[in-house]
Parts: C-alpha cells; sequence; structure tokens
C-alpha cells in the first residue's frame, strides 16, 4: 500500500489502471475512505482512465493529525497526489467535504485540471448548513462515531436503499465506525470554524466543470449548487434524480458513467459548459435531459421562472 | 496474528487471558489519569472548564473500578513486569519549550489523556459475535464511548487559544504522547496475538 509524505504525514493512496491515460482523481466525503470508490475504479478503468483515490489526512489509514487539520493541508496531499500522475489530463471529483476541497484545488492549481466534478459541494456555509454542521459535530462528540452515522445514513441515502439493510445496519456501518476516529473526525469537521466563503473566487476557475447534485439532497440542497453554477463560468449544472447527498454511494454505476462521458466530451472538445441545466437519466447510458425552459430549477414545484 | 480478540468461547465471551492483559493495560492507564488529575484540580475550580475535569477524575475511577469487575482474572505471571513498564511511562514530563513548568507538565497531563482517550479503542477490539451481554464486552464499549466524551476536555485545553503562543510545543507533546500510547497498546495486542490493519500498514 504506497504512501505519501506531507510533512511528519502519511497520506495512503492507490492507483489503478493504464499508466499515461487521461487521470481521474476522487476526494472522499468525511466520514469516507478510499475502498469506497472500488466500483468507480472498475467502471472508470475500463472506460481506459486511470484512477486515483486517497484517504485524506484525519481519514482511514492516511495519519490522523492530533490536533489540526487545516484545509490547506488537504490541499497539498491532494497536489502530491496529482504530482504522481505526470502531466496528463487531470479530472477530479470530490463528493461533499471532498467536493470543497476539489474546489479549493481548482481555485489554487487551475491551469492543471482538464475538468472538475464538485458533487454535493458548496462554497459557502448557508445558515442551515452551518447549523446542521454544529448539531452533527455534537452529535459525534456526545454519541460517538456511529451515532454522526445513524444521523448521516438517513440524511443522506434514501428510503429505497436503506429498506433492505434496516436490519442490519450495523454491518453497513462497521467498517466507516472502525477506520475512523472520532478526534480526527472531529478535527475534520472543525477545518470548517474559519472557513471562508469560496464564492468570490469561482469564477477564477477556467476548467470546465460539471456540478452534481441530487434531486432531494437535504444537507447541501440546490441553492449550494447554484452558487457554484453561476460563479464558474465554464460549468453546467447536472441534478441526478431521486437521489440524496450520498448518491455516489446509492448510485455509483450511474455518476461513473456521467463522470467518463464529462471527460471524454472535454477531450473530444464536444463540452460547453455554458451554466447550463440538465436532468441526469435514472440510469448509466441514459440520455441527459435539458431542464425545461421557462421553469424554476431551484424550486421542487414546477413553477415558471420569474421574467428577469 | 487477528485483527479481533477471540477466539470467542460458545458463549460469546473473550477468553480470559486476553481480558486480564486489556485490563491490566486500560486500568493501568486511566488509573494513571485519574491520579494524574486528583492532583492536577484545585480544591476550588477557577474555570468553567475545570468543571469536566471534575467529571473527568471520578469517570476514569469509574472505569477502572468497572474493568476491575467485570474482567474474567486470570494469573498472569508478565503482569507485574508489564504494570511497572506501563506506570513508568504515564509519568508526567514537563513538556519542552514551555518556560512556566507548572504549564508545561498541565499540558504532558492533558497530552496524556488525549493519546489515552483518542488512541486506544478497545471496542474496536472486538469481533462482531462478542456476546453483547458479557459484561467484559460490555465495558469494553462502555470506555470507548465515554473517551470520545472525555477527550473533549483535552480537545478544549489543548486547542485553546492561551495556549496559542506554544502551540508548535503542543502538537509535538501530543504527537509524541499518542506515538507512545500506540505502540505500547500496540505491543500489548501484539503479546495475545492481534494487530490492527492500520498499524500494520
Amino acid at each position: 500500500m504506497p504512501f505519501l509524505a506531507h510533512g511528519s504525514h502519511r497520506i495512503r493512496y492507490e492507483l489503478d489502471g493504464p499508466q499515461g491515460a487521461p487521470a481521474y482523481v476522487l476526494v472522499n466525503g468525511l466520514t469516507q475512505y478510499s475502498e469506497l470508490w472500488a466500483a468507480y475504479r472498475d467502471a472508470l478503468t475500463a472506460r481506459g482512465f486511470r484512477v486515483a483515490t486517497f484517504d485524506l489526512l484525519g481519514q482511514g489509514a492516511s495519519d490522523k493529525p492530533e490536533l489540526f487539520i487545516s484545509q490547506g493541508d488537504q490541499v497539498e496531499a491532494l497536489r502530491l497526489l496529482i504530482g504522481e500522475l505526470g502531466d496528463g489530463p487531470i479530472f477530479l471529483g470530490g463528493i461533499s467535504f471532498g467536493g470543497v476541497i476539489a474546489l479549493r484545488y481548482a481555485i489554487e492549481h487551475r491551469d492543471r485540471l482538464s475538468g472538475l466534478v464538485p458533487m454535493s459541494a458548496f462554497a459557502e456555509l448557508s445558515p442551515q448548513l452551518l447549523l446542521l454542521g454544529n448539531a452533527l459535530r455534537t452529535g459525534l462528540v456526545l454519541g460517538g462515531t456511529g451515532y454522526l452515522q445513524d444521523l448521516l445514513l438517513p440524511m443522506n441515502l434514501s428510503d429505497s436503499w436503506l429498506k433492505p439493510l434496516l436490519g442490519n445496519l450495523d454491518a453497513v456501518k462497521r467498517q466507516g465506525w472502525l477506520i475512523n476516529d472520532v478526534y480526527a473526525l472531529q478535527n475534520l469537521m472543525e477545518s470548517f470554524l474559519d472557513f471562508q466563503p469560496l464564492t468570490p473566487l469561482l469564477p477564477s476557475i477556467r476548467t470546465p466543470t460539471m456540478i452534481l447534485n441530487g434531486e432531494f439532497d437535504f444537507l447541501t440542497p440546490r441553492c449550494l449548487h447554484e452558487t457554484l453554477r453561476t460563479g464558474i463560468p465554464d460549468s453546467s449544472l447536472v441534478i441526478i434524480p431521486n437521489a440524496y447527498h450520498a448518491f455516489t454511494l446509492e448510485k455509483a454505476a450511474l455518476t461513473a458513467d456521467l463522470l467518463a462521458r464529462f471527460a471524454e466530451d472535454v477531450l473530444a472538445k464536444r463540452w460547453q459548459g455554458n451554466k447550463s441545466v440538465w436532468i441526469a437519466p435514472e440510469e448509466a447510458g441514459g440520455a441527459m435531459i435539458p431542464f425545461p425552459a421557462g421553469y424554476d430549477h431551484l424550486r421542487a414545484m414546477p413553477v415558471q421562472k420569474a421574467a428577469p | 496474528m487477528n485483527q479481533f480478540l477471540g477466539p470467542l468461547d460458545a458463549a460469546g465471551r473473550v477468553p480470559p487471558q486476553q481480558q486480564a492483559r486489556v485490563a491490566s493495560f486500560l486500568i493501568s492507564a486511566h488509573g494513571a489519569l485519574a491520579r494524574q488529575l486528583a492532583v492536577a484540580l484545585p480544591g476550588q475550580l477557577k474555570a468553567g472548564w475545570q468543571t469536566e475535569l471534575n467529571a473527568q477524575l471520578h469517570r476514569e475511577a469509574e472505569i477502572v473500578s468497572l474493568l476491575m469487575r467485570s474482567t474474567a482474572w486470570v494469573p498472569d505471571f508478565t503482569l507485574p513486569y508489564h504494570a511497572l513498564t506501563l506506570e513508568a511511562a504515564w509519568l508526567p514530563k514537563p513538556v519542552a519549550g514551555v518556560a512556566d513548568q507548572k504549564l508545561a507538565t498541565t499540558i504532558d497531563i492533558a497530552a496524556l489523556g488525549h493519546a489515552v482517550h483518542g488512541a486506544i479503542r478497545p471496542a474496536a477490539l472486538l469481533p462482531v459475535e462478542a456476546s453483547a451481554e458479557d459484561p467484559f464486552v460490555l465495558a469494553l464499549r462502555r470506555i470507548e464511548f465515554e473517551s470520545s466524551r472525555l477527550i473533549q476536555a483535552q480537545i478544549h485545553f489543548l486547542k485553546s487559544d492561551e495556549l496559542k503562543p506554544v502551540r508548535d510545543a503542543v502538537s509535538a507533546a501530543v504527537e509524541s504522547r499518542h506515538r507512545q500510547v500506540r505502540k505500547l497498546w500496540a505491543d500489548l495486542l501484539e503479546g495475545i496475538g492481534i494487530r490492527r490493519d492500520a498499524e500494520n500498514e
């Protein structure tokens, strides 16, 4: 198992797929670990991509700094990993917390990326997100990792995913509970204590950007993704139907297909962001549908847009 | 080497020799924290966060009491040697780079508490088949659960603005105590045939 060195800390990473191929780098969410991208490794390497995954500092098999982890350290870890991939095209995707780290990387290293895919991400802490984050942190402190998982599972996954697992949720939670330590998760959460909005910096991201948002994402709702869409010039927003915040877990085949299609379009110079809004297909390989003209994609009801 | 305690008996209990070794380590570590807190805690509390330390003193004592009563003790001739090694390891060492010796010692005590509560996860040693009715199994789960709350006092103190001027010294002290505690814990586990994956890698 290879490790990168960032100061005295080790960062566990994995590379799969052919050397020299366009690469996808995938960044974990808060309570995740890199093995959760296994289905993406398989799907994307089968489409000819190289895939790089890693555990953030404070997660999984990477070192867990005891007191402080800054988001700058995570961006530096990402820079080191991308440095391992040579000079070829790099596509960067990140989910939730990892989406924020990916945005930060894109802002700081704008020339290195061929494409960016923030998923269930945000550039600023809305009052709802701030208060939810505080409540989740309190849940972690008082109830441990298991309780945080208990809160996140129903918030971030659909009934259809949860229902067959209801009798066996402890098994679903066990690996995440085993591999993540409370103090380290707390440090990751507290890296938001001095968070400054990225919104003013978004226009500096010139990279083609596909923003993915679950239709029913409760934790990071549409309005937070809208900030990304309106701020990033060459972007488009793709709404994943019947999906919640953790759709990368629930709809891995569909999401991996969307990632591959995005990168193929960019490499073939077919990509046109135009700050457009799309609805993803229900299944991998299906057609993308433009969001109906004249309707407001920020509403949950078919409300017509107000005239400009 | 296994990743978890066991093999369990038919009733889902951990082998007594493993129980005794694990319990002796935890009693030594949490007992040391209780003693250090008893000495460090002022007779009259001066700051709000010290109320947490008072609670912590009694919870550490509770952990020791719980393990004494829930462990299936068996004779183990290595215990005196292990106990001496551990007790020597827990002795306070004033942190280098902090001129105020009282503060330097307090930082070390907090660093040890952070390491014991953060790095030692006894419940993560239990296989899924462990009996939910066994007192030792429940004790390990309770200790890990309590540790994630107890560590909050150390986090609050070690990350406080008061220590900002000596943050590098504080970080180095916490890192050093974590390294020491992890090594002692890993050595103990290896003695009963357990090696955790993350420590392996």
